[in-house]
């Protein structure tokens, strides 16, 4: 047996939790090792001592500190409850729920370690967002236009070879 | 009176169910916030925070699980944080004085004589174990709980409870060796 593996079996071996076979080599053990020897007369020293630990009383102030507890508590809620009841109505809890989830969401971008390049990231893509849309925008203000072209050359080309009649007898 | 009725006595507002309770605890749980921290001021102070959240958690308790264990598992948690938050390891504990922990002695002068002086070294000792080793000798060697009880307070399975009482026992062990070796 080793002194580690008799430190691992020392409390069960003071406490008789040992089967009678382990128990005859811890004692084998003990008979050839001073120093295993040592730590199990100082540790049955030291058991002995403290399953004999005198108890401190509690001072009578804190008893009656503790005593006035419900009542200090009574007196609390009274002070606090009327200015403070409405925000614990059941009714804000979705309106708390939002704000934790926004202000985990901005604590995350304003402190994260990273946090200068995600707001980066987040302008670029903000920025490339709204040029995209007013390129929309633009090329659908270029569309309308040729739309309106295309009409007039049709319009005219219709009248140029006579298929609007209304036109043609005006003329 | 049965310790459930107590309990919705004093749900029900009940302060002479309350004083019950605290007559039935305090001294229990003030002794385990003194073995821990080491100062009496300290103790004191952490015992009555215990007790409020007591107070405040007293509607959630569940009637079929076993009080004790549920207000030691609420101290311990709280010693803990609080040890963490504040670090009292750095601070001294108070001297071990026989005339505020008064206990008779019951063997000779001479037994007396070393037990105190083990007495006294297991208290300095204590500050120099973790906050969840010195818990785990709090429970099973000073306070005397089972290996079970232990491990239901610290909500452990009960191996790691034995190996961690006899790690912890190891601990002091040898800081006792330590302080003996320098004294003689």
């Amino acid at each position: 047996m080793t002194c580690q593996r008799f430190e691992e079996l020392l409390s069960a071996y003071l406490e008789g939790e040992l089967a009678a076979a382990e128990k005859a080599v811890v004692d084998a053990h003990l008979a050839t090792c001073p120093d295993c020897a040592a730590l199990l007369a100082l540790m049955k020293d030291m058991t002995g001592a403290m399953a004999a630990f005198p108890e401190a009383e509690p001072s009578p102030a804190l008893l009656s500190r503790l005593y006035a507890i419900p009542a200090a508590k009574r007196e609390k809620r009274k002070f606090f409850r009327p200015a403070f009841d409405w925000l614990t109505r059941p009714a804000l809890q979705p309106v708390y729920a939002a704000f934790t989830v926004l202000f985990i969401a901005l604590s995350f971008v304003l402190f994260h370690p990273e946090g200068r390049g995600i707001r980066k990231q987040i302008n670029v893509k903000f920025h490339r967002g709204v040029g995209t849309v007013e390129k929309l925008y633009a090329e659908a203000g270029s569309i309308k236009g040729e739309i309106g072209a295309l009409t007039g050359n049709v319009v005219k080309s219709f009248n140029s070879l006579g298929l609007l009649g209304g036109d043609e007898k005006k003329q | 009176m049965e310790l459930d009725t107590v309990i919705r006595e004093c749900l029900a507002g009940s302060q002479g169910a309350w004083k019950t309770l605290m007559d039935t605890f305090a001294k229990r749980i003030f002794n385990m916030a003194y073995q821990f921290c080491g100062s009496r001021q300290e103790a004191e102070d952490r015992t009555q925070d215990v007790f409020l959240k007591l107070h405040g958690a007293l509607p959630k308790y569940d009637f079929g699980k076993n009080f004790t264990a549920w207000l030691l598992t609420l101290a311990k948690n709280h010693l803990i944080d609080e040890y963490r938050r504040t670090k009292w390891e750095k601070t001294q504990r108070d001297e071990f004085d026989d005339r505020v922990l008064a206990q008779p002695a019951h063997d000779g002068p001479e037994t007396s004589l070393v037990e105190k002086e083990t007495k006294a070294l297991v208290w300095e000792g204590l500050n120099r174990l973790s906050a969840d080793m010195r818990m785990v000798i709090i429970l099973r060697d000073l306070q005397g709980k089972s290996y079970e009880e232990v491990a239901e307070i610290l909500s452990l399975p009960l191996g790691t409870v034995k190996s961690r009482v006899n790690r912890a026992r190891i601990q002091l062990a040898q800081v006792l060796r330590e302080y003996r070796g320098g004294t003689s």
